[in-house]
């Protein structure tokens, strides 16, 4: 059976990141086999993530661990005429630059798009600006965060009787480039394959983030509606939310639409009198009432377990489900069932499982997921294999401060 | 900078038939964005979701979903009963004519109908099937029903997402069903990667749940520190002040990191000297004590209108950014000025602003396209294409088939 981790072979990718989508990006490239080479340097161009945690070593740090699997890592002082030099070397030799600095760094380090490709005209170009090259503000400084704000997700992300918007803790449009970034650079390639010219793509990550909020911008371009939080409403099913659940923290989600769902519901919860309650009779008047409804329905869930509920409708056909928790997620049969986490037995941040990938190759065995390589540990291999540098030549450059 | 309704593809020449619901829509929309001929297959009477809210006003039909709209832009759209055999038949036509199935109907159903892997690929033997579905094509949980809802819960972003007194909060629109569409997407270009290099097909089992287990570190936290993650509001979990702040019109969202910290103090005047003890550089101390570092810098951004603000913090290398309304983001200078939006004419629901690709190629973006009615190119696909008579289409369709 052939293995996931052939796929990407033979495919070299210089990756400039730092953070979260840009590494994780890489990651992803890397899971399927790709040579993902990951150029840092200590003068002034570490990954930020190397510095998150309680560690002192810069490759113990859990976040960059785990946005940085199956990475390689190569030391390079980009202030160097001489590292500069080889990073075009190393161009020539690559069929993908990855980045997402701010616009302009790599220009002003006479890396920027035309130098690169005048060593390599093949080579792929793949950005994650926050704002994008171009435009007023295109030299904010963005994070997941603010770029969920400033998007419009952070304002409907809500309970509408909340009284200020909350959104999310997290930093969702991270997520969303870490996944469109490999996408893209893997249409690129192909596309360079093709006419045997490199292209450069240029994901603004504000507007990959507003490409999950399309059809609310079009409530506002068509309708002229200012749209507002709806929580977990939704104009398409009744009951429809999420519900508490016995035991402490613990909740469910239910969803009914269909005809057959709502009366598959009512056998479940035991009270068929509300087929004939002329409040409930389509899915229109359980929209109407649906707070009178979502009282019975918690009133049902508060006594049961989350997991009881999540069997028994799902059984009877009805959508519902418990609210996981990352302990849940460890134990879910199901991910278990995809073999969904890579296990490492042994690490500089100890043992650990991690997820792997949204999806499964039919047929194929999974890849190995590698820890990343400690920082310049693939400098002389690289320097040495790929553009042919003798010892001697590397360990003067070490010397000089080009390879830090 | 420019904008161009001129395809600047990436992957012209693919073909996609498109059989998904609203599920992996987004799916074939990233596909189409691309530049591939995207074929949406609906049964007659047309896809599930063109029922889906929210709707144009005054158009409460099967061309009014702005959903639908959004999520199929670009498409061309036939109808086929693909139940019966005079439309399965047609089916595997296209199939040998294309080079990406996408899918999204309950494990077993496409073989059920005697058009499952197997079939497909003795049609076309390099195809790529794309099946996406709540939980993975078996498993305990395959045949589990997963609308967003529950796709969010059993990956755990619902549990971390929202005020801690309150009920977790579901993210807007359909959330997971976009993110796992990004997965499928992903899956699909590695597949076709494969394919040039080597000759081969593939099958991509791609699953709602999995795609949304990966987030925000919520397994991996727990793994490796043993730390179950819960709803914190708008607070990030290793920072502050990382929140969102009240200003006189909204609230702005700040992130200040160790080294943003000194700067935001220079910039605001009349702070509590004791903010100045350096030991407050320390993100975990900030942290620690975030209701104390919260309510002080509200007092401190309260005095401005958001979007100056931001402004301000941006200046001195803070990034802040307010939090807009879709209206406030829409109306942004930034936003306009790199042509995001752009008009597009639906035939049935007229002349409106719509996104375009989110990304672009040396430059250029690819402005959006209408999506397309219900059968809008039956003719030009089973006529034009596939060479069907006149009297075979009318006997289809009078047959249901069509």
């Amino acid at each position: 059976m052939s293995n996931t981790h052939e796929i990407l072979k033979g495919v070299r990718i210089l990756s400039f990141t730092t953070g979260y989508a840009g590494p994780y990006a890489g990651r992803l490239l890397a899971s399927y086999g790709a040579e993902v080479i990951k150029i840092e340097s200590r003068k002034g161009g570490l990954d930020t993530f190397r510095h998150y945690g309680q560690h002192k070593d810069i490759d113990a740090a859990p976040r960059f661990v785990e946005c940085n699997l199956g990475v390689r890592s190569m030391a390079i002082n980009l202030k160097h005429p001489i590292g500069t030099r080889l990073i075009k070397e190393l161009a020539g030799k690559s069929d993908a630059v990855l980045q997402n600095f701010r616009p302009r760094v790599l220009d002003k380090l006479g890396l920027g798009d035309d130098e690169l490709r005048r060593a390599n005209p093949k080579l792929v170009i793949v950005k994650l600006p926050g704002f994008g090259t171009e435009g007023p503000k295109s030299s904010y400084g963005t994070w997941g965060f603010n770029l969920t704000a400033f998007s419009g997700i952070t304002y409907l992300w809500n309970h509408p009787e909340q009284d200020r918007p909350i959104g999310s803790q997290g930093v969702y449009p991270d997520h969303l480039g870490f996944v469109m970034g490999p996408t893209l650079v893997v249409a690129a390639l192909l596309n360079s394959r093709r006419t045997g010219r490199g292209v450069t793509v240029d994901l603004a990550q504000i507007e990959g983030t507003a490409a999950v909020l399309g059809a609310t911008y079009l409530e506002t371009s068509v309708n002229g509606d200012d749209p507002q939080p709806k929580g977990n409403h939704y104009g398409w099913a009744a009951p429809h939310g999420c519900y508490r659940c016995q035991g402490e923290d613990r909740w469910c989600v239910i969803s009914v639409r269909t005809e057959d769902e709502w009366q598959n519901f009512c056998n479940v919860m035991g009270c068929t009198t509300l087929l004939n309650d002329e409040r409930f009779i389509n899915l229109q008047l359980r929209l109407k009432y649906r707070a009178q409804l979502d009282a019975i329905v918690q009133d049902w869930t508060q006594g049961r377990t989350a997991e009881e509920i999540m069997t028994q409708c799902q059984r009877a056909g009805v959508p519902a489900s418990v609210v996981q928790t990352g302990a849940d997620l460890l134990r879910d049969v199901q991910l278990r069932h995809r073999n969904y986490f890579a296990s490492f037995e042994d690490s500089l941040i100890g043992p650990f499982e991690i997820p792997r990938s949204g999806f499964l190759f039919k047929g194929m065995t999974e890849g190995p997921l590698n820890l990343p390589n400690r920082f310049g540990s693939d400098n002389s291999q690289i320097l040495g294999e790929i553009l042919g540098y003798d010892k001697a030549t590397i360990a003067q450059w070490q010397d000089e401060e080009v390879l830090t | 900078m420019s904008i161009t309704t001129e395809a600047t593809s990436l992957l012209p020449g693919y073909r996609v038939l498109d059989l998904s619901s609203s599920m992996g829509a987004f799916c074939g929309k990233l596909l189409r964005d691309l530049g591939m001929d995207v074929i949406k297959v609906e049964p007659p009477g047309g896809d599930s979701g063109r029922n889906e809210p929210p709707f144009a006003k005054g158009h409460f039909h099967r061309e009014g979903s702005l959903r639908f709209a959004y999520l199929n832009a670009g498409k061309r759209s036939i109808t086929l009963d693909i139940t019966k055999e005079a439309g399965r038949k047609l089916l595997l036509e296209l199939v040998a004519r294309s080079d990406i199935v996408l899918e999204t109907f309950e494990p077993g159903y496409l073989g059920k109908h005697n058009l499952g892997y197997e079939t497909l690929v003795e049609k076309n033997n390099k195809l790529i099937l794309v099946s996406l579905t709540g939980f993975g094509q078996d498993g305990p949980y395959a045949n589990y029903k997963a609308p967003d809802i529950v796709g969010n819960a059993m990956g755990a972003l619902l549990y971390i997402s929202g005020d801690p007194t309150m009920t977790p909060c579901n993210p807007p629109e359909t959330q997971s069903y976009y993110y796992a569409s990004l997965f499928a997407a992903y899956g699909a270009m590695l597949s076709l990667w494969q394919r040039e290099t080597r000759g081969i097909g593939a099958w991509i089992d791609a699953s709602v749940q999995a795609s949304m287990a990966l987030h925000e570190h919520v397994a991996f936290n727990y793994s490796a520190e043993g730390r179950v993650m819960k709803r914190a509001g708008s607070q990030h979990q290793h920072n502050a002040p990382a929140n969102l702040f009240q200003c006189k019109n909204g609230w702005i969202a700040l992130f200040v990191t160790q080294n943003h910290w000194p700067i935001l103090l220079k910039v605001w005047d009349g702070h509590d000297p004791a903010l100045d003890d350096p030991k407050w550089i320390n993100s975990n101390l900030r942290r620690a004590n975030a209701d104390y570092i919260n309510a002080q810098v509200t007092s401190f951004t309260s005095r401005f209108m958001k979007e100056d603000l931001a402004e301000l913090m941006q200046k001195n290398g803070i990034p802040g950014l307010p939090v807009n309304s879709p209206s406030d983001f829409m109306r942004d200078p930034h936003i306009q000025a790199r042509g995001f939006f752009s008009a597009v004419t639906h035939p049935v629901l007229g002349s409106f602003l719509q996104p375009g690709n989110c990304f672009m190629v040396d430059g250029k973006r690819t402005g959006p396209s209408p999506a397309p009615l219900v059968g809008q190119h039956n003719r030009e696909i089973f006529h034009s294409e596939l060479g069907l008579e006149k009297s075979e289409m009318e006997s289809l369709v009078a047959n249901g088939i069509i």
